[in-house]
C-alpha cells in the first residue's frame, strides 16, 4: 500500500491518469457524452492549475517579504496563521472587499481592459511549462517562443493602463516600462538562443530531458548565457535595480497608480506571476527542469530550483541600489545584447569544431 | 468540431476589430483594436497548426509593431484629440482605389479553384521552415536583413541631435 501511495507520489501523471478514468467510467455509466467530459475535464485541469498558480504567488509574496524584512533587520508580517503565512490571503481579502476607483477623466474602456490583459498574458504563459514529467498542459514544438511571444502581451496591457489612467505618473511609469521590457527582450531572447542551438529544439520538455545529469545542466555549458538571462529578466520584472518604471520617489506607483481594489491585486498577482516564470524558465532552461538527485520527486525538485532562483532575484531586489534610466539603456543595448551576440557566436563556433 | 466553431468565433472576432479599427474616432481605441485583429488572426493560425506563425504573429505584431504604434500615439500630443478629422480631402480617390482592390480580390477569391484536403491539416513543423530559409532561401533572407539594418541606420542618423556643435 505505502509503495503505490510513494510511487504516485514520483508520478502525478499516472495518479491524475487513474482519477480521470475513475470520473469516467462514472460518467459513462450515467449515460453522458465522452466529448463533453472531455471538455470539462480541460477546464477542471485549467482551474487547478489557475489555483496552484494562485497559491504559488500567494506564497511568492508572502516569501518576498519575510526575506526584506530580514535583509532589513525586521521582522516582517508574522501574525496571521503559522509564520504569517496566510498575510496573503487576508490582503487579498482585504484587496477584493475595497471600492475599485476610477479617475473622472480616465478613458474607461481603456482603463478597465488593462488589468485582464497583464492577468491574461501572464497566466498563459504557463500553458507550455513543464513542471515534471509529463506534468505539461500542452506540449508544442515551439514551447519558448510560445512563453516569450505570450508574455510580450503584458507589454500591451502596460501601455493602455499608463495611457487610460489619465494621468501623467501611469503615462510616464507605462512608457518606461515598456521602453524597458521591449530593450531588454532582446537579450534575454537571444540567451536562451545558445541552448537552442546546443539542443536543436525549441521544445521545453526535450530541452529539460537534454539536461539529465547534473554537468549537462546549461547552467555549465552556457554560463554567460545565464548570466545574461537573469540581469535581462531580473529587468523584465521590472524589479530593483531595474525598477525605474514604478520608482516609488519619483513616479508613486508607475502605470499602475491610479488602480485599486480588484484591478490593482490583478496587477500584483500579474506581476509576480511573471516573477515564477522567469525562474520557472531559468531552472527548466539552465538549471535542468525537473531532473534532481533522486529521493524527492521530480516536481517537488522543480520548485525546490525555481525557489532558489526566486530567492536570487529578491536578494538582488533589496541589496542593490536603483539605476539611472540612462544607465540602464547602456546595460541594456551596449553590453547585454551584444554579449548575447558574442555567446551565439561562441556556441556556433563551438558546434562547428565538434 | 469545437475546433470549428471557435474558428469560426476568431473569423467574426476579427472582421468586427478591423472595422473597429477604421470606425473609431478615438485612434487609441483604432489601435487596441488593431491588436484585437492581430490576435484573432494569431488565434486562426494556431488551430489551423501553424504553430510558427502563431508565434511569430504575436511577437512580431503585437509585441512589436502595435507597441510601437502605441508609442508613436502616446507620443504625438493631442492626436487623440476629438477635433481631428477622421478622413482627409482625397475621400473620391480612395474610395474608388479601395472598390477597384475588393473587386479584384473578390474576383480572385471566385476565380481560384481551392482544393479540398480531407482529414487533419498538414503541419510544417519549425524545422522545415528554417532548413528552407536558411538554406533555399538565404539570398532574399539577407538582402532583407541588409534592408533592414539600412533602414535602421537611417533612424539614428535622422533621429540624433548633432552633438559637434
Amino acid at each position: 500500500m505505502i509503495t503505490v501511495c510513494v510511487s504516485y507520489m514520483f508520478n502525478l501523471v499516472s495518479l491524475f491518469d487513474l482519477i480521470s478514468n475513475l470520473l469516467l467510467n462514472v460518467w459513462m455509466n450515467i449515460g453522458l457524452p465522452v466529448i463533453l467530459f472531455e471538455l470539462i475535464k480541460k477546464f477542471v485541469v485549467a482551474g487547478v492549475m489557475f489555483g496552484l498558480l494562485s497559491v504559488t504567488v500567494m506564497f511568492l509574496i508572502w516569501l518576498e517579504r519575510r526575506i526584506c524584512a530580514r535583509f532589513q533587520s525586521r521582522v516582517g508580517p508574522n501574525r496571521v496563521g503559522f509564520q504569517g503565512f496566510l498575510q496573503p490571503v487576508a490582503d487579498a481579502i482585504k484587496l477584493l472587499a475595497k471600492e475599485n476607483i476610477v479617475p473622472q477623466d480616465a478613458d474607461r474602456l481603456v482603463h478597465f481592459l488593462a488589468p485582464p490583459i497583464v492577468f491574461t498574458a501572464a497566466f498563459t504563459a504557463y500553458l507550455c511549462m513543464p513542471f515534471g514529467p509529463g506534468l505539461i498542459a500542452l506540449d508544442i514544438n515551439l514551447g519558448i517562443l510560445y512563453i516569450f511571444s505570450i508574455t510580450t502581451l503584458g507589454v500591451m496591457g502596460i501601455l493602455l493602463a499608463g495611457w487610460g489612467s489619465n494621468n501623467k505618473y501611469s503615462l510616464l511609469g507605462g512608457m518606461r516600462s515598456v521602453a524597458q521590457i521591449v530593450s531588454y527582450e532582446i537579450p534575454l531572447i537571444l540567451s536562451v538562443l545558445g541552448v537552442v542551438m546546443l539542443t536543436n529544439t525549441l521544445k521545453i520538455t526535450e530541452i529539460v530531458d537534454a539536461q539529465k545529469s547534473f554537468f549537462d545542466w546549461f547552467i555549465f555549458r552556457q554560463p554567460l548565457a545565464f548570466i545574461i538571462y537573469l540581469i535581462a529578466g531580473t529587468a523584465e520584472l521590472n524589479r530593483t535595480p531595474f525598477d525605474i518604471p514604478e520608482a516609488e520617489s519619483e513616479l508613486t506607483g508607475g502605470y499602475h497608480t491610479e488602480y485599486s481594489g480588484i484591478r490593482f491585486s490583478m496587477f500584483f498577482l500579474a506581476e509576480f506571476t511573471n516573477m515564477f516564470m522567469v525562474s520557472a524558465i531559468a531552472t527548466s532552461i539552465f538549471l535542468g527542469g525537473w531532473h534532481g538527485f533522486g529521493f524527492l520527486p521530480p516536481y517537488v525538485w522543480f520548485f525546490v530550483k525555481c525557489f532558489a532562483v526566486v530567492f536570487l532575484l529578491i536578494w538582488f531586489r533589496w541589496t542593490f541600489p536603483r539605476m539611472r534610466f540612462d544607465q540602464l539603456m547602456d546595460l541594456g543595448w551596449k553590453a547585454l545584447t551584444p554579449l548575447a551576440f558574442v555567446n551565439i557566436f561562441l556556441t556556433g563556433i563551438m558546434i562547428f569544431i565538434k | 468540431m469545437i475546433d470549428m466553431y471557435l474558428l469560426y468565433f476568431l473569423m467574426i472576432f476579427a472582421a468586427v476589430s478591423a472595422v473597429g479599427v477604421v470606425t473609431f474616432r478615438n485612434i487609441f481605441h483604432g489601435a487596441i483594436c488593431l491588436g484585437a485583429m492581430l490576435l484573432g488572426i494569431a488565434g486562426i493560425y494556431l488551430i489551423m497548426g501553424a504553430e510558427f506563425v502563431f508565434a511569430v504573429q504575436v511577437l512580431v505584431y503585437v509585441g512589436g509593431i502595435l507597441t510601437l504604434i502605441l508609442f508613436a500615439i502616446m507620443l504625438t500630443s493631442k492626436i487623440a484629440d476629438r477635433s481631428i478629422l477622421q478622413a482627409n480631402e482625397q475621400k473620391t480617390v480612395s474610395f474608388l482605389i479601395s472598390a477597384i482592390t475588393l473587386f479584384v480580390l473578390i474576383y480572385a477569391i471566385v476565380k481560384t479553384p481551392f482544393t479540398t484536403v480531407q482529414g487533419p491539416f498538414i503541419v510544417v513543423d519549425t524545422a522545415r521552415i528554417g532548413k528552407s530559409l536558411f538554406l533555399n532561401n538565404i539570398l532574399p533572407f539577407e538582402v532583407i536583413s541588409i534592408l533592414l539594418l539600412a533602414a535602421l541606420v537611417g533612424a539614428i542618423v535622422l533621429a540624433r541631435k548633432d552633438i559637434k556643435k
